[in-house]
């Protein structure tokens, strides 16, 4: 019985979909605002990465957005691990080549990580994926050190600090600009570090708030 | 020069080929690390190498690339070794040497 009822739900959903997608024609592309944003993105941002021109300029409220999610998703997790003892003495101590091997990767994955961070206009990658690949150098770091603790108070700091000047860049976009995140800085010549106007700044400040975030939530994770 | 790259990069997928094979076919997870490390790496780097043989102008890259997956691949392999060991994932009936009490102190 209940393979059937699966099983027609199955073909609904089928001839929901088919009906829906074969309404659109093939091949044909409508969408006037992504054309737009290819045809005029270099030209009116500066950042030769169209995606990283999107997500930080023309789309810059929803990343600030999406920030915020981050926020209260380590915040939530946070009031769900409150109540929770700490167990840190059961922890072997790891052993030489773990040690050693952290010690050695974690100054080159932090190096990684700001790299792609600030690299985010001229190539793939950008600030939430720097972001987790500074937290994976603090997950490395933890795993060869379980017992050094990175302060809490720190990762607050610095992650309040990315999101509160992200907003203060905005807010001055607004002021000067006309509307929020406006890019009020000069553009530059395309493919060089320094261009693109506030969006290798925003994505500097997006890696930081990431990466702190993300470190924070595996350090909590792991206690 | 390209041709030498394509026979490097073809060493290094038999070898992607035999590790991910052996994930499939040995017994227990000590085994199965093995298989999906030591090919892994073998095989990563070679690709990796031949990418850059075929095209000049990134060879340096490419070579710095296998170096740190020389680096981090056999850590995270002695990683996951020694967890499951440490939390008694048991050994193939078949396995004939285990020396690791030796090293307890």
């Amino acid at each position: 019985m209940k393979k059937i009822i699966s099983f027609v739900l199955l073909v609904i959903i089928f001839i929901g979909i088919y009906f829906a997608v074969s309404q659109i024609p093939y091949g044909k592309d409508k969408m006037s605002v992504s054309k737009h944003y290819l045809n005029n993105g270099v030209k009116e941002n500066g950042a030769s990465n169209i995606v990283t021109s999107v997500v930080l300029n023309y789309r810059g409220f929803d990343t600030l957005g999406e920030l915020t999610i981050l926020f209260i998703g380590a915040i939530g997790l946070g009031v769900v691990l409150f109540g929770f003892e700490t167990k840190g003495k059961d922890i072997k101590s790891p052993s030489l080549i773990l040690n050693a091997g952290s010690t050695f990767l974690f100054p080159f994955i932090l190096l990684f990580g700001i790299y792609i961070f600030i690299h985010g206009h001229l190539s793939p990658g950008g600030g939430f994926q720097g972001g987790a690949v500074i937290a994976s150098g603090f997950l490395i770091s933890y795993l060869g050190y379980p017992k050094k603790r990175i302060s809490e108070k720190g990762i607050h700091i610095v992650e309040s600090l990315g999101g509160t000047l992200f907003i203060l860049i905005g807010l001055l976009g607004l002021l000067l600009g006309g509307y929020f995140l406006s890019n009020i800085l000069p553009k530059g010549t395309v493919n060089t570090l320094v261009s693109g106007g506030i969006i290798p700044l925003l994505y500097v400040l997006i890696g930081i708030k990431v990466g702190a975030e993300l470190a924070g939530i595996i350090y909590k994770l792991m206690e | 020069m390209e041709s030498i790259g394509m026979a490097v990069t073809g060493f290094g997928t038999i070898f992607l080929f035999l590790g991910g094979l052996g994930i499939l076919r040995l017994p227990d997870v000590y085994n199965r690390l093995q298989a999906g490390t030591k090919c892994t790496t073998l095989g990563a780097i070679c690709t990796i190498i031949g990418v850059g043989l075929m095209e000049p102008q990134w060879f340096w890259k490419t070579l710095l690339i296998a170096l740190f997956i020389l680096l981090t691949n056999p850590i995270s392999n002695h990683a996951i070794g020694r967890a499951s060991k440490n939390s008694g994932v048991p050994l193939c009936d078949k396995s004939v040497i285990d020396k690791t009490e030796d090293f307890k102190k």
